[in-house]
């Protein structure tokens, strides 16, 4: 049996703490775009999908946990690590080969 | 002067010797404690000792003894490399007192002296020349002229004069290259030009960029510990608990946010480097400027002895038609005042021209000639003259500045002897000026067939044949072009600060391939207010013409346009410079006043071994990064969790020894983080500390600590049944046993996503794969862990309030752990894609 009010301090707290990732993850991406416009580079559009894909996996991520530790299964909770972590390493791979090398740094004159 | 009144002088102006600048033991460990880091520590440790267990205190009090010590022992090592490495060189004078000759220490010298001076001797005071023959001194240390001086003992009417007009004055630490004179010493010591400069070295070291960084980064961390600490004792002292837990538990917490070993994790990493450098012949005497030395954007070097040889060749012997005449080397080598056996000294230009002569082995061609008289130098015909016999005829050959010769001859040998008339006299003249402006210092040859005569005079020197002449120049070091080329690629621009002319300087910059933007002459400095200059200092490759407060306001100019400067010089008038800069780079020759302004020596001449430094610094630098970046974010997080789960478990999260025991173990593991690889991309360009971005870096990746901690709560609260402790009376032995369940859970997540996320967060690359980590590194993080993963089961264990954990567990975060560190890969994408570093 679950401690209704100790759950529910626990789920606020760690929704909390993706709500603060999310949010820095927003905070940080639009004052990169900001400064991208001020020194005259081309600026796309945001693409809500792509670049925001990793604010939907941690979305994805929260529910997830939420609900497996409500459950109170380790079972379902290794599984959907298991799965998590396919999507990652997909993700992982697809980006990377987008960008194959590191690039260096222009040097600023 | 009698020994009387030498005694007394002494007693007034004091030896005639400078003050160099050794650090004592007492201020090498002084200055291990400037930092803001021991500060909130050494609070702590006083806090817990009042109000707790001394046990906490001594912990907190041996971390900063380690640290302490480890700082201490590897700065002081490289000081005393620097006292050994200065040469106690004892210089004698040749002085008068009571009509007697005798030689005497130099530092015995009184004002009112009268000191003899020769070839070779390094003059030993100011003195004021009352006599002198043919005398000529370099004056490269003190004015960055690589010229000889000539000098005079006439009056002068000069009004405010700078040293480089003062030609009846031998300035100290000067040599006498030709010649020899008599002066009496007007200032010894301190009072003398060369003290002056050295005088300006007696003030505080500038910070450097780095450690104004490391100030900034503490005094974020101040903020951020005090204001974590204060919430977190207000909010557990208004839920109830007692004050003194709250406090230990506030203060735990604060110490987990401190990086303590950062001190000596840093000046490991700057020892460290410092070693491999002095393999490379490069000695460091400030580790700290290591750092700077990477991150260096902009390097200002002297010209003399620096980028140069420091010493004057041949160029070439032509003759007026700009062909190679042999003839002209054989009588410049007829017409020389250099005393040539088994060494060659005298004047650096007939020491020039003989060994440019043996070089090309055309020795012998002197060898038939006789001289039969000689006409010395004086600087008022600015020639001299020789007379040699040759298969029964007589030749008078004259040698010198090419305004004074051409000023002599009547004919021109072109083939033939051709009349100078106006027109050819304006074409010869230009040639000189051409050869001038090219950087070459330019001297004429010239000669007659004279009768025979029993001597000859100045007199004789008129209508002379000009034959052609000679170019010399200070040749720029074998490698200082591959040098300045590398550091270009680099990204360090390179700049010359020089008190040589603007022509000889572009020479220089010509034979180094660096192209020059603007030059700045140090008069047209002198007219420039502070914002002119910061903004002439950008686009101009050459200062030419500079006093030694031009190069120091130079620097200045450059740092507070927010580059990181370096200098490099090897001179009295480069060490204002060279203490000012961020990096202060010498050379083993330079003298003792530059060498201790430095924080780099360069035993070795190859300038090749600059890219190798910058290389190492930016290595270094990496690895500090690396520990900031990693310390800063993960215990961020760790602490930000233990601050909100205090708030709502019935329990503490961790108590305040475990978490002085989980970042002790961090630490540990740590250690050998400066010997780790840093990828190659990273040390192309210069870096600058960013505090802006470490806070960035700490609000991005912190939050994945505390998400992953969040989670281990869940699961010990919610899957291995702890949240029944809520229900239970804080005393019983089920409640302990919930509550130290719940701490091993924690402990070990915590230490595992902590140390392992090193492994992701070193690199930009993808981990293992396309970056290693260093060796040692990998040896002893997975040593730690694997010590932190069967701590619960240990004695040691259970003295810090642990207790076994189910198998279900180990196997719930080995995925939990796997999905953290792939989570933050690719935030560390998405990170790097929107800030740059």
């Amino acid at each position: 049996m679950l401690n209704l009010d100790l759950f529910a301090w626990w789920a606020v707290t760690i929704s909390g703490g993706i709500a603060f990732l999310i949010l820095v993850s927003i905070y940080l991406y639009t004052k990169s775009r900001v400064i991208r416009r001020e020194s005259h580079k081309s600026a796309a559009g945001t693409r809500l999908g792509k670049d925001f894909i990793f604010v939907w996996v941690l979305i994805g991520l929260l529910v997830f946990y939420i609900v497996s530790v409500n459950i109170g299964s380790s079972m379902v909770f290794a599984a959907g690590n298991i799965i998590v972590e396919a999507m990652l390493i997909a993700y992982l791979i697809m980006n990377r080969r987008e960008k194959s090398a590191e690039t260096v740094r222009p040097r600023s004159q | 002067m009698s020994e009387q009144e030498v005694r007394e002088r002494l007693k007034t102006h004091g030896y005639n010797e400078l003050p160099t600048q050794t650090l004592t033991w007492l201020q090498v460990l002084a200055r291990q404690f400037k930092n803001p880091i021991f500060i909130i520590l050494i609070a702590c440790a006083i806090v817990a000792g009042l109000y707790s267990e001394p046990k906490q205190s001594i912990i907190i009090l041996s971390m900063i003894a380690l640290s302490v010590i480890l700082g201490f022992y590897n700065e002081f090592k490289a000081e005393k490399i620097v006292v050994d490495l200065r040469r106690n060189v004892s210089i004698k004078a040749v002085v008068t007192r009571d009509g007697k000759p005798s030689e005497i220490d130099a530092k015995l010298l009184v004002p009112g002296d009268l000191v003899s001076v020769y070839v070779g001797d390094i003059v030993p005071a100011d003195l004021r020349t009352v006599e002198c023959k043919n005398l000529q001194t370099n004056e490269a240390v003190l004015t960055g002229e690589s010229f000889p001086i000539e000098k005079t003992s006439d009056g002068l009417n000069l009004q405010q004069p700078i040293p480089h007009q003062l030609m009846n004055y031998q300035f100290m630490g000067t040599v006498i290259v030709n010649g020899s004179g008599k002066g009496v010493v007007v200032s010894t010591g301190k009072n003398t030009e060369f003290g002056a400069i050295s005088k300006s070295l007696a003030r505080a070291h500038p910070e450097t960029e780095f450690q104004k960084g490391v100030r900034q980064y503490g005094n974020m961390l101040l903020t951020l510990t005090v204001a974590l600490a204060v919430g977190i004792f207000g909010l557990n002292a208004i839920i109830g608990r007692s004050p003194i837990d709250s406090l230990l538990f506030a203060l735990a917490v604060a110490i987990g946010l401190v990086p303590e070993l950062m001190p000596a994790i840093v000046t490991i990493s700057l020892s460290q480097g410092a070693q491999r450098m002095a393999k490379a012949h490069v000695v460091v005497k400030r580790l700290v400027s290591i750092e700077d030395f990477g991150n260096m954007d902009v390097l200002c070097t002297d010209k003399t002895g620096t980028l140069t040889e420091g010493r004057i060749i041949l160029n070439d012997c032509q003759s007026i038609r700009g062909k190679e005449d042999p003839r002209v080397l054989t009588y410049s080598m007829l017409c020389n005042a250099a005393v040539v056996g088994e060494k060659i000294s005298g004047n650096p230009m007939d020491v020039a021209i003989w060994q440019h002569a043996i070089e090309k082995g055309a020795r012998e061609d002197a060898r038939n000639y006789t001289k039969v008289d000689e006409l010395p130098f004086d600087y008022q015909r600015r020639m001299m003259s020789v007379v040699v016999r040759n298969n029964g005829e007589f030749t008078l050959i004259t040698k010198g500045a090419p305004e004074s010769i051409l000023s002599k001859c009547t004919y021109v040998e072109t083939g033939s002897e051709e009349p100078i008339d106006t027109t050819l006299h304006l074409s010869i003249n230009d040639k000189f000026l051409n050869l001038s402006h090219l950087g070459y210092r330019v001297i004429a040859v010239a000669y007659k067939n004279v009768d025979e005569k029993t001597s000859y005079s100045a007199e004789d020197e008129t209508d002379l044949t000009l034959l052609g002449f000679l170019t010399f120049t200070d040749p720029p070091k074998k490698d200082a072009t591959s040098a300045v080329a590398n550091l270009n690629e680099m990204g360090v621009n390179t700049k010359i600060l020089t008190g040589d002319n603007e022509l000889v300087a572009r020479k220089i910059c010509d034979d180094l391939n660096l192209p020059v933007k603007r030059v700045i002459g140090g008069s047209e400095l002198t007219q420039m207010s502070s914002t002119e200059i910061k903004a002439a200092v950008e686009e101009s490759t050459i200062f030419a013409r500079i006093t030694p407060e031009q190069k120091l306001d130079i620097i200045k100019a450059l740092k507070a346009n927010g580059h990181v400067v370096g200098f490099m010089g090897d001179g009295v008038n480069d060490a204002p410079a060279l203490y000012e800069a961020d990096v202060g780079i010498s050379v083993d020759t330079a003298v003792d006043v530059s060498k201790d302004a430095a924080d780099i020596v360069l035993l070795d001449k190859d300038l090749l071994v600059l890219a190798n430094g910058i290389t190492e610094g930016r290595k270094i630098f990496g690895n500090t990064t690396k520990y900031i970046l990693m310390g800063t974010s993960s215990n961020f997080g760790n602490m930000f969790s233990a601050a909100a789960a205090s708030i709502f478990l019935p329990f503490l999260p961790m108590l305040p020894m475990q978490i002085l025991f989980m970042n002790l173990l961090y630490d540990v593991a740590n250690m050998t983080l400066p010997t780790d690889n840093v990828d190659e991309e990273y040390t192309k360009w210069p870096k600058r500390w960013d505090i802006g971005f470490v806070r960035k870096y700490t609000l991005f990746f912190g939050p994945f600590s505390s998400l992953y901690d969040f989670l281990t709560f869940g699961i010990m609260l919610f899957i291995f049944g702890t949240f029944a402790a809520a229900n239970l009376s804080p005393t019983s032995p089920e409640f302990l046993k919930f509550a130290s369940l719940f701490q091993s859970g924690w402990f070990v997540e915590s230490f595992w996503t902590e140390v392992l996320v090193m492994f992701v967060i070193r690199t930009r690359r993808i981990p293992f794969l396309s970056s290693r980590p260093g060796k040692w590194l990998t040896v002893l993080t997975l040593s730690c862990i694997a010590f932190g993963t069967i701590l619960p089961f240990t004695i040691l264990g259970d003295f810090l309030g642990f207790t076994a954990l189910p198998a279900e567990y180990w196997v719930l975060l080995i995925l939990m752990v796997a999905t953290y560190l792939l989570l933050v890969d690719a935030g560390k994408v998405f990170f790097y894609k929107i800030c740059k570093f």
